[in-house]
């Protein structure tokens, strides 16, 4: 009966060397104190650790001694029997009793398994020491991030466009290739921000107008005429020869297949939210800025002069005048001096306006009714358009027969008057009064008083009169020849033509134009502030209708300005104009369009405040221009062509 | 005549400088590559100021995609050099022209990418590949610092030893506190066991940047066996000497650790986020020609 401990140490070169040293005795101790019969150098091992010992020779008893158990088969126990013939593998510390059976002998091999500490242990210096093994690996983050990025930022978006392809409209949500947008779209198309492909219909085509007039059918839906009908090398010839810059951009474009000309070149979007930005002045002056130069060289006649900026640069007003009455409008430079445009009316404009004189004593008589004040104003006669844009032609019944009367009976408190614009009528009229008006019976041939008898007087009368009752009916003719003749109600405004072969009286036609500036366009609403005699500066003193009363390029440049600020004279509250704020590219008879936070802004600044004086004199006549002005911002747009022509 | 014999002794001596000190990737052929992209950049910024661009200034306009496309090449190429760097070439360009190129050509893209953008920025894709490329460039230019300053404090704190060294000396103490720590008792085996059984690679990420180990099992068997009324107080005293001994060199390691960890962090976000900004980036151009 003996145990035999077994001890394997490996040499350097890697040999083994067993040593075997018998244990005598049926109880042997571990532990890690020498005394013990198997002493284990390790610190995990209690110095006194277990005892192990054998009655028959075969079977081994382990038990451990001091709190510390053992490993058996990978379990911790205090106590084991073990049959040495079939052998087991107990663990104390870092080290391995193996327990086996050699002949008679219970062979125990002791070895040490575990390294001395966990320095010990070998280590790749490479990874130990850099922090390899301390991260994930570079590889793995960049194929990890490489993979979120392009399935959040290409697959997605590309995904989602595809899964809309032939929907009409998206639903709301998130959709990926939001993440596409370059910036907020304007407060107009905001209901369209979850939906990229009503505007980006198809992968790699540049935004169509197709997309824009889908919606835009009215006012937008095409250039304007002087643009749209002008021939494409035309519109190319004009344009100002590329800078660097421009041609880079025409190369991408060329090269990416990015067409010009497209509403968006000008109506550019994703700029950020509010309204969409007004389109530069620049834009227009690409071209128009010595484009007379450029159309000549190429072979084309220019029809409009150069523009590039309204302070420094823009042409004098053409009106469209008429040289003779009812001849057609033909644009006049108002720079060449006086212009007339003959309407066929005959009005003096500085008797109706004086401050003092026969006018206004009726203006001032009739102060209270017809908005008159202590004398005639611009505002009495002439009144705007329902928008306020526009003034309306002047019409007799409404804006001159409160002091132009055509009353010529009044029967039982009812005021008969001529009926204006029909002169057959007047006519008509005039001979049925005097047939069935007699003249006035003279008191001695109705009264009731006594006469004297034989006298001569009586007959005198008797005969005067009923030869003027036989006569009357032709005195009819004279009062149709008065009214018509200098002095009468219609020679004092119209011209007219006497009666001659088989033509009976005739007043000439009265042509009030409506719009002399039709390429540009004025607001009169917006400079409601502003006296009318401010820019219409002739009109105090012109003595005839035929004066052309449209201010010049100067009285505006009085306020306005260039976008940036240019100008050639002094101004006092500059007013920064783009062309766009008269201009409308489209021209489609609308107002130019312009952002809601531009929109007449510091205009009360321009004008010239009414000083208090004024103030009071208002209080009794009421304000100068009352409801002259009481329009709504673009009601809607005015139907040109009913206005003109009317009048008269 | 002497002034011109004197200037151009001057300028030998200076040459024998240059030649004898080490010249390294950023004072490269005295500045060369530094002085490229300083002037391209001023030249982006001047012109960008001067060049009257219609609406208004963003990467969509003919200056944005000049330099747009100027920041995508730039882009494609800076991401070569880590497959330069892997080629031994002796023709082409050194590697160091490479780097110096490298870094300064990668910094003078702040100002071609961010001035790209009209400094336009939101929520989208675009501005996604403008940040990946602000952080590559970020973190690229904490990596050129810390290899201008570190290696210094790195050396200075290896003290001639080598890392295997160190690690060796560690090993040393341990066995040495192995044997030492024998005859104690067993409460006062245990903290020493536990400092063996300590890993001096153990900590995270964390605990490498900052150099810091709360739960050093080295400074906790210190503590345990300093506070100890156990017998046997002549071997006690031997293992704390050891155990001081033991946490000095593992501070040294623990040092070293962390400036390598310094050296090395910005590269874990270079090159990842270097591949992100590539997918970026062609996410960025496809949209722009998808949505055209």
């Amino acid at each position: 009966m003996s145990f035999i401990l077994r001890r394997i140490a490996t040499t350097k070169t890697g040999k083994q060397i067993v040593r075997d040293q018998p244990l005598p005795g049926d109880t042997i101790t571990l532990g890690r104190e020498s005394g013990n019969g198997i002493h284990i150098p390790d610190l995990a091992v209690n110095p006194h650790h277990a005892t192990i010992g054998s009655s028959d020779g075969r079977h081994v008893h382990v038990a451990a001694q001091e709190g510390l158990g053992f490993d058996l088969n990978g379990r911790t126990l205090d106590a084991a029997d073990i049959d040495s013939a079939a052998g087991a593998e107990l663990r104390f510390g870092g080290h391995r009793l193996t327990v086996a059976r050699e002949g008679d002998a219970i062979v125990l091999l002791v070895e040490r398994i575990d390294e001395l500490s966990q320095s010990s242990k070998d280590v790749d210096e490479a990874k130990a020491f850099s922090l390899a093994g301390t991260m994930p690996g570079k590889r793995l983050g960049a194929w990890t991030f490489a993979i979120l990025v392009f399935l959040a930022f290409l697959a997605g978006p590309i995904w989602a466009w595809h899964s809309y392809r032939q929907v009409d409209e998206r639903p709301g949500g998130y959709h990926a290739d939001l993440a596409w947008s370059s910036g907020p779209l304007s407060s107009a198309h905001k209901s369209l921000k979850g939906d990229c492909q009503s505007c980006h219909v198809d992968a790699f085509v540049a935004v169509t107008d197709k997309a824009c007039v889908g919606c835009h059918t009215g006012e937008h839906k095409a250039m304007s005429a002087a643009h749209a009908n002008a021939p494409t090398a035309m519109l190319l010839a004009a344009r100002h020869p590329p800078g660097v810059g421009e041609r880079i951009l025409a190369g991408f474009a060329k090269t990416f297949n990015r067409p010009q000309g497209r509403c968006v070149d000008c109506h550019t979007e994703h700029e950020g939210a509010g309204p969409m930005p007004a389109t530069p002045q620049k834009f227009c002056a690409d071209c128009h800025d010595g484009m007379q130069a450029r159309l000549v060289k190429a072979g084309f006649e220019p029809t409009v002069a150069d523009a590039a900026d309204f302070g420094t640069l823009h042409p004098e007003f053409r009106p469209l005048v008429r040289t003779a009455p009812g001849a057609k409008p033909v644009r006049a430079a108002l720079s060449k001096g006086a212009i007339v445009d003959q309407g066929g009316l005959k009005f003096p404009h500085d008797l109706h306006l004086q401050a003092n004189g026969g006018v206004a004593r009726m203006a001032a008589s009739f102060r209270g009714r017809h908005g008159f004040g202590q004398k005639l104003e611009c505002a009495n006669c002439h009144r705007p358009d329902a928008d306020g844009v526009r003034i309306r032609p002047v019409e007799m019944e409404r804006d001159c027969a409160m002091c132009h009367s055509l009353a010529f009976e009044t029967v039982g408190g009812v005021t008969r008057t001529l009926r204006h614009g029909e002169p057959r009528q007047v006519v008509a009229d005039l001979i049925a009064y005097y047939r069935s008006t007699p003249p006035t019976r003279p008191l001695q041939l109705g009264g009731m008083e006594r006469r004297r008898p034989g006298q001569y007087a009586e007959g005198q009368v008797y005969n005067i009169y009923f030869r003027e009752v036989a006569a009357r009916p032709n005195r009819a003719e004279d009062a149709v020849r008065a009214v018509f003749s200098k002095g009468g109600a219609c020679y004092d405004c119209h011209t007219i033509f006497a009666p001659a072969a088989g033509n009976d009286w005739r007043v000439m036609a009265v042509n009030q134009t409506p719009r002399f500036l039709t390429k540009g366009w004025f607001d009169h609403d917006a400079h409601r502030e502003t006296d009318c005699a401010d820019c219409h500066v002739a009109a105090t003193r012109s003595k005839a209708a035929s004066d052309l009363l449209i201010p010049g390029l100067r009285q505006c440049r009085d306020c306005h300005v260039g976008e940036g600020g240019a100008r050639l004279v002094k101004v006092a509250t500059a007013t920064e104009s783009p062309c766009a704020m008269c201009h409308e590219y489209h021209s489609d008879g609308g107002k130019p369009w312009v952002p809601a936070r531009q929109r007449r802004k510091g205009s009360a600044a321009i004008a010239d405040r009414p000083p208090p004086a004024a103030q009071a004199v208002s209080l009794i006549t009421g304000t100068e221009a009352r409801g002259l002005y009481d329009g709504t911002w673009r009601s809607s747009a005015p139907k040109l062509a009913s206005t003109t022509g009317r009048g008269g | 005549m002497a002034t011109l014999f004197r200037r151009r002794a001057q300028r030998t001596h200076v040459e024998r400088v240059r030649h004898r000190r080490h010249e390294g990737f950023l004072r490269y052929a005295n500045f060369r590559w530094a002085k490229i992209s300083g002037m391209l950049c001023l030249l982006i910024v001047a012109s960008y100021a001067l060049v009257d661009v219609t609406p208004r200034p963003n990467g969509g306009s003919w200056y944005g995609y000049t330099l747009g496309t100027i920041g995508a090449a730039l882009i494609l190429w800076l991401t070569a050099l880590g497959y330069r760097k892997r080629r031994m070439t002796s023709d082409y360009w050194s590697l160091k022209a490479w780097t110096s190129a490298h870094v300064y050509l990668g910094l003078s893209l702040i100002v071609i990418g961010t001035w790209h953008t009209g400094f336009q920025l939101g929520w989208n894709v675009h501005t996604l590949t403008w940040a990946l490329m602000m952080l590559v460039i970020l973190s690229g230019l904490y990596g050129v610092i810390v290899y201008a300053t570190l290696p210094a404090v790195l050396s200075n704190n290896r003290e001639q030893m080598t890392q295997m060294q160190m690690l060796e000396a560690i090993r040393a103490f341990d066995r040495q506190l192995h044997a030492a720590a024998q005859p104690l008792t067993a409460e006062d085996t245990a903290p020493v066991l536990a400092a063996l059984d300590e890993d001096p690679f153990a900590g995270g990420i964390r605990a490498r940047l900052t150099g810091r180990y709360p739960r050093c099992a080295t400074a906790a068997a210190l503590r345990a066996l300093a506070g100890s009324h156990a017998a046997d107080a002549e071997a006690r005293g031997k293992v704390v000497g050891l155990l001081r001994q033991k946490e000095a060199a593992l501070a040294r390691l623990r040092r070293h650790l962390r400036l390598r960890a310094l050296l090395e962090i910005w590269v874990y976000v270079h090159v990842p986020l270097s591949f992100a900004l590539i997918v970026a980036l062609s996410a960025h151009i496809v949209s722009v020609f998808f949505y055209w």
